[in-house]
């Protein structure tokens, strides 16, 4: 019997990612799941879960990674789970290797593939920037520890268990000193998530960026980027797309200039159709991409936009 | 105040080559980069000295020999310290081996903060800053966006963190594990004209293994709880396409395929 904890995270509390991940880990072996995190992100009633253990946030703050390190660790010394898995969000990518160092195992980031085969666990992750995929062992007792891309793996089931609520009591913090002062929503922009076409710049556009949002606005699309512009300083990581930035799913994402890392490409699991502008035809995206237009992606937003005013088109309400 | 900045040299993973036959990384030649995030901890640390004449900055890496040269080149700004941490010994650490071998070092130091970037671009665990404020038992606050110099003084440094949806402002005390962001506004200044070939060399101390008081099974290898088994390159599925140039009729199947898409109507 498998004892496996999900830390389930403010930013992701529909995510079925990770027990998604627990299952491909476990396979056909009985297993007990549970769910570990604070009340407004967990479940209410009966889920997938078999037990959902709820955080008192009188007792330790999400931020406050110190203690909350210690209480999992408490948890882990009770509950004795073969496997803990935590999504790959701002806090999860700042507390599993806190809690991995408290426990003594290895961990593993950011992975976005298992392969369970023989006793054996392999996991994938990308490396350079999605460049390069790196396929890494766990060594030693364990608990198996890493951290997971949300919408990677995904989980559709109907099934729903009795689950049992428990309010973890008793934990006595020290003080970590860590104050929090305001939080403030961010304003909301038009998300990349939501828009049906997508302008997309890479490096070969860097330095005229903002010419895509003239093609944007005749196409009544949204601008996103690739983090080679983001790391630039060019676009805002907010409209990045990619591991690293929001994975989307637009029914036309045009891509100018990307070559189309491991990386970038992850980001676009879903996307219907893609036109591929680019110097190099042969350049990664070009294999994904139903149309390629080999040429400098700025003389194509030009002349296109040129051939759109010359037919007298224009984009379709609906499109967004 | 004592700052420590904690430091990667990258390839730089713009110029990546890779050896499809062999499935390898091709490393000779490769140029090495200041990781960008950690660039912007060196210059959070210079922008404190500016406000604070008395400020000491040291700078802290693990890595091979070869990086004295930029070590010395941040040596070169008003940075007063550097160190290197090499050893032989240590090829193959992976992140809990690294933090514990920086850990051991930063145990022995005096120290009211402890700077990094968010992530590095090359491994991109984000693991080693906070697993070091683990094993030094300290508060850690990652993805940082902005601090206020005002508040160096008060005792607590006050400073606005990205976390997805929200930004959230805290208070944190000294000595903590600080991690900026790219987003933040700190931006490393240029080595002026008559320091660039300045006499450093004095300033970088240089520390194995062994000085360390660690043990060979400790570190390296050995002493990691990861391994990679290998690594690839993700072939993609090829797909039936339609290549055009940018001509009339490159620019007229473009259209086309906007109007298909109900795009342009």
């Amino acid at each position: 019997m498998k004892k496996v904890l999900l830390y389930l995270d403010k930013n992701r509390p529909q995510d079925l990612s990770l027990f998604a991940a627990s299952k491909m880990l476990v396979k056909d072996e009985a297993c007990i799941i549970s769910a570990i995190g604070y009340q407004e992100d967990l479940p209410l009633g009966n889920s997938v879960y078999d037990e959902v253990m709820i955080i008192d946030e009188k007792h330790v703050m999400a931020y406050d990674t110190m203690n909350l390190t210690a209480l999992l660790k408490q948890i882990q010394h009770v509950h004795h789970f073969d496997i803990i898995l935590f999504p790959s969000t701002p806090l999860g990518r700042i507390l599993a290797p806190r809690l991995a160092i408290a426990l003594h195992v290895g961990l593993v980031a950011d992975v976005t593939g298992i392969d369970a085969h023989d006793g054996i666990v392999e996991l994938i992750r990308p490396a350079y920037s999605g460049k390069l995929m790196a396929k890494i062992l766990i060594k030693g007792e364990g608990p198996l520890m890493m951290t997971l891309r949300p919408n990677i793996f995904t989980y559709h089931s109907e099934d729903v268990k009795q689950t049992v609520y428990q309010t973890l009591k008793k934990h006595e913090p020290k003080a970590s000193g860590i104050i929090l002062l305001e939080t403030k929503q961010k304003v909301a922009g038009k998300d990349i998530r939501d828009s049906k076409v997508l302008i997309s710049g890479g490096g070969g556009v860097l330095h005229q960026f903002n010419r895509l949002e003239d093609l944007a606005r005749v196409l009544n699309a949204v601008v996103s980027a690739s983090r080679r512009v983001v790391d630039s300083g060019v676009a805002h990581r907010k409209i990045q797309v990619g591991q690293s930035g929001k994975t989307v799913s637009p029914k036309l994402y045009i891509a100018l200039g990307i070559s189309g890392s491991v990386q970038h490409i992850e980001g676009l699991k879903n996307v219907e159709t893609i036109i591929a502008v680019n110097t190099n035809k042969n350049a990664p995206i070009c294999s994904l991409a139903t149309l390629v237009v080999e040429g400098d992606a700025i003389e194509f937003i030009e002349k296109l936009l040129v051939k759109i005013k010359e037919n007298n088109l224009n984009f379709k309400e609906e499109t967004q | 105040m004592k700052i420590i900045c904690l430091i990667k040299f990258i390839p730089d993973v713009e110029d990546f080559k890779y050896d499809y036959e062999r499935n390898v990384l091709i490393r000779e030649n490769m140029k090495q980069i200041l990781n960008p995030e950690d660039a912007c901890a060196v210059a959070f640390a210079l922008t404190v000295k500016r406000f604070y004449p008395s400020t000491v900055i040291e700078v802290l890496t693990m890595g091979p020999q070869s990086v004295s040269s930029k070590m010395e080149e941040i040596l070169r700004l008003d940075v007063d310290h550097a160190t290197l941490i090499t050893d032989k010994a240590f090829i193959g650490s992976d992140t809990y081996a690294t933090s514990r071998v920086l850990a051991t070092y930063l145990k022995s130091s005096s120290v009211d903060l402890i700077l990094s970037g968010t992530h590095t671009l090359d491994g991109d665990t984000s693991h080693v800053p906070a697993q070091i404020a683990e094993w030094l038992e300290l508060p850690h606050v990652s993805n940082i966006i902005s601090i206020n110099m005002n508040s160096m003084d008060s005792g607590r440094l006050v400073l606005s963190v990205d976390h997805d949806q929200t930004i959230m402002t805290f208070a944190v005390p000294y000595p903590s594990v600080l991690s900026l962001s790219k987003d933040s506004a700190f931006k490393m200044p240029y080595v002026r004209y008559d320091d660039l070939n300045k006499e450093v060399s004095h300033r970088l101390k240089v520390i194995d293994c062994a000085q360390l008081g660690l043990r060979k099974e400790e570190v390296g290898f050995d002493g990691s709880k990861t391994q990679v088994v290998s690594t690839f390159v993700k072939t993609m599925t090829k797909k039936d396409k339609t290549e055009v140039k940018i001509d009339e009729a490159g620019l007229q199947s473009v259209i086309d395929l906007l109007k298909e898409k109900g795009v342009l109507a």
